[in-house]
């Protein structure tokens, strides 16, 4: 086999092996340099935390793999983003089509001032999906993956935002869910939560693993070392360490990770 | 001690001189309102709504004007609306927000304030003349579009501003196009605060005179527009009309045409603050 | 509320109390033992209730610590090594409580000459620098300190394994002093278990230190590279 074919034949395996990939990616918001160059290989069906002190870039990253950054002003990016291998930052992706690809639940729960059955069935909708049965089963199927079904079930036609705060974050996953993506971005998904709904959550989350591949950012050490398989510890727009979350939390190789994770600093 | 009995004193003081200031408003609208009734509502009967001006005015009647009240206010709404909306969507939603932008946004709020009878003038030239739309209710409603547009473009970008970030950044995360997120998302959503607005211009433009006046609406009109072609007057300049009449009689008509404009206004603003009520509600 | 550095601090120091306690406790055992001193020998005897408390104070402090402050990393590992070397230290000390208590129920002293031919002294002299060493290497926080003692058990388990052929010589040459013997015997056996006591805590010490789990593995001493 050519020297090319070879590395090719390499590479692609590689990519196939590896879900989302960053390699040597910077990111600018005008003339700061929020992502000072990190390359990451992440695999599927797993749950992957992101951690570190504020403002250290975790979240811009993690917008990268559904280029939700695209929105904001002043926003540069160089390197690639691979998900399952090609380039979603070529010219001729979809973003809306990444987007069913690649969902995302935010800190705060967002759901769309309609009822709990449009929410659900709003990424469905604007996919030109309109049959009723279709649409009824899909929002059943979605409600009952995060445990929602039993309690919503006879109330489809109530408003979304006369539910509590934990019910609406796991609305909003289900939202996501419905679309059948293979990726869940989760951005702090439970920060603004109480520990019982941050628990079913948690559990949620646990369960989706086997279909689903999960990044979840992070700033409560116990729930990432709870829920991770993977841990990656950002500093300053950096990469410091990113490993097996158990070697993070018994032995981390860098000083920074230790110190930030024993509460030394941070 | 003695700052302590100050600032009660300071406090009363502005208590009472604050509801001294809100009396001293109700109290005049309410002279006003009362005068107003006293001197018209016997006037006002199916009569009076039915029938076309007159020299005599025992026989005169606000039909021709009540009429071509509602045909300018309808034509206004047709062509503001639309445009009023496009644009504060455009504006507020897809264009960059770069300084260009903000010339514009100050822009568009200066010309609220602008004396409604330059807006006469702009549509005696260009749509009376140039267009040769003659002094139609076209014509007038044309030019109270213009008039209200700022306004319908300013609430609805108030509107739209209001609807939180994070409702746009769920919609486009499920891979919503900007239109789609408009369409579902931000225009259901500031819909209350969207018809506030255009209730509250509207009710404004029903009252408009000068500008009407400017591009020809006539006093004296026998009969009730029929097409948008049609010469026209409105309730404003009717009860204008009257006024500047040495007639007793035509006083008291006065008065009676004041009170139903008062009424639609009233009635319309009610209306504009029943909505704002039901969508603040909304997000909650 | 004790902020996590001066709690593993507190921890530290009283890791350190009970290092020194059973370390006095052991040399007077073997004070007490050599020169048959019962004085001595009671009150090594009365200080076990201090050595017990230590070790049910500290077995508290751990729980408290980890309960408290969610400990990981190397803060992980130093409790649950302290924990360790904690049972470690008062199973030695209960060496050393029965070490005096054979003292004072058997009047008689040893015999110089027998316990010369079993390197007696040098056992014990070899356990307690084996006993310093890894109380320094705690102190300090020190892995190659703490893989010296690995080396020096060796010592121990060769002076144990020759005691059995030497003392049932003597109790043939002499069969009424079997009591005497057999009470040798066990002492022996006890500083032997005390030396493997010691590799314990080096082991628990280096996995604190290094994160390597050395239980159940063949041990070599400190390497001329090793750090």
């Amino acid at each position: 086999m050519s020297k090319e074919k070879k590395e090719s034949v390499i590479e692609s395996s590689i990519k196939r092996k590896y879900k989302l990939q960053a390699k040597d990616v910077k990111v600018w918001y005008g003339d700061f340099m929020a992502i000072k160059g990190i390359s990451m290989d992440i695999k599927p069906n797993k749950v992957t935390a992101f951690i570190g002190p504020s403002g250290c870039g975790k979240s811009t990253f993690l917008r990268l793999f559904n280029r939700m950054n695209d929105y904001v002003d002043g926003f540069k990016m160089d390197g690639k983003i691979n998900i399952d291998g090609s380039n979603i930052n070529a010219k001729d992706i979809n973003v809306e089509l990444l987007r069913k690809q690649v969902g995302m639940v935010f800190q705060k729960p967002n759901p769309f001032p309609k009822s709990i059955f449009e929410n659900v069935a709003y990424g469905l909708k604007i996919q030109g999906l309109k049959d009723k049965k279709f649409l009824e089963e899909r929002v059943e199927s979605s409600l009952k993956q995060v445990a929602l079904w039993d309690e919503v079930k006879n109330d489809l036609n109530k408003s979304a935002l006369a539910l509590s705060g934990g019910q609406q974050q796991r609305l909003c996953i289900a939202r996501t869910l419905a679309v059948e993506p293979s990726i869940i971005l989760m951005d702090e998904p439970t920060s603004a939560l109480d520990p019982i709904s941050t628990a079913k959550i948690e559990e949620l989350i646990y369960k989706l693993k086997d279909k689903y591949t999960i990044v979840i950012v992070t700033h409560n050490m116990q729930q990432a070392s709870r829920i991770s398989d993977n841990t990656a510890f950002f500093y300053l727009g950096e990469l410091i360490e990113y490993d097996k979350t158990n070697k993070i939390f018994t032995n981390p190789e860098k000083q920074q990770t230790e110190n930030y994770i024993t509460g030394r600093f941070g | 001690m003695n700052n302590i009995r100050k600032n009660r004193l300071k406090d009363q003081a502005f208590k009472v001189w604050g509801i001294f200031c809100t009396l001293l408003g109700l109290v005049l609208l309410a002279v006003f309102i009362g005068n107003i009734l006293v001197d018209g509502i016997m006037r006002i009967d199916w009569e009076f709504v039915m029938n076309l001006p007159s020299r005599k005015p025992e026989k005169a009647g606000i039909y021709t004007a009540l009429i071509g009240s509602i045909w300018v206010l309808l034509l206004t709404t047709l062509i503001a609306l639309p445009i009023g909306i496009a644009a504060a969507i455009y504006l507020e939603e897809y264009s960059k927000k770069n300084k260009l932008a903000t010339i514009l946004e100050v822009n568009i709020s200066n010309l609220a304030g602008v004396p409604s009878i330059i807006y006469g003038l702009l549509g005696l030239e260009v749509f009376v003349r140039i267009l040769e739309m003659g002094a139609s209710v076209l014509a007038g409603s044309f030019t109270l579009a213009l008039l209200i547009l700022p306004i319908v473009i300013v609430s609805t970008r108030e509107a739209l501003k209001a609807v939180p970030k994070s409702i746009r950044d769920a919609s486009f995360a499920m891979g919503a196009s900007k239109w789609q997120t408009v369409y579902h998302q931000l225009l259901p959503a500031s819909f209350g605060g969207i018809l506030t607005g255009i209730i509250l211009a509207l009710s404004r433009a029903v009252g408009e005179t000068a500008p009407l006046i400017v591009i020809g609406a006539l006093a004296y009109v026998p009969f009730a527009p029929s097409s948008p072609m049609d010469e026209f007057s409105v309730l404003p300049i009717q009860i204008f009309n009257w006024i500047t009449r040495p007639q007793h009689g035509f006083v008291e008509n006065a008065a009676a045409a004041i009170i139903i404009l008062l009424l639609i206004t009233f009635v319309m603003n009610g209306i504009a603050v029943y909505f704002r009520n039901k969508w603040q509600k909304k997000f909650k | 509320m004790l902020n996590l550095e001066d709690h593993r601090e507190i921890l530290n120091q009283s890791g350190l109390e009970m290092f020194q306690l059973v370390r006095k406790q052991f040399i007077k055992s073997k004070e007490a033992f050599l020169n048959h001193d019962s004085d001595l020998a009671e009150e090594v005897l009365h200080t076990e209730n201090r050595v017990n408390g230590m070790d049910l104070k500290l077995d508290r402090e751990c729980e408290r610590f980890i309960a408290l402050h969610n400990p990981v990393a190397s803060d992980l590992r130093f409790v649950l090594a302290l924990r360790k070397i904690n049972f470690d230290l008062e199973r030695i000390g209960d060496h050393a409580y029965g070490i005096s208590s054979y003292i004072v129920e058997v009047d008689t002293p040893v015999n110089k000459e027998v316990l010369e031919k079993l390197d007696f002294e040098e056992m014990y002299k070899a356990a307690l620098s084996m006993l310093d060493d890894i109380r320094d290497a705690y102190k300090s926080g020190n892995a190659k300190k703490a893989r010296k003692v690995f080396k020096k058990d060796k010592i121990l388990n060769k002076i144990n394994l020759k005691s059995f052929g030497v003392i049932s010589e003597e109790v043939q040459k002499d069969p009424k002093l079997i009591d005497q013997y057999l009470l040798l015997f066990s002492v022996i056996k006890k500083i032997e278990r005390v030396g493997d006591l010691i590799t314990n805590i080096g082991e628990e010490i280096i996995f604190y230190l290094e994160a390597e789990v050395l239980k159940h593995r063949k041990k070599k001493g400190p390497s001329k590279s090793s750090k």
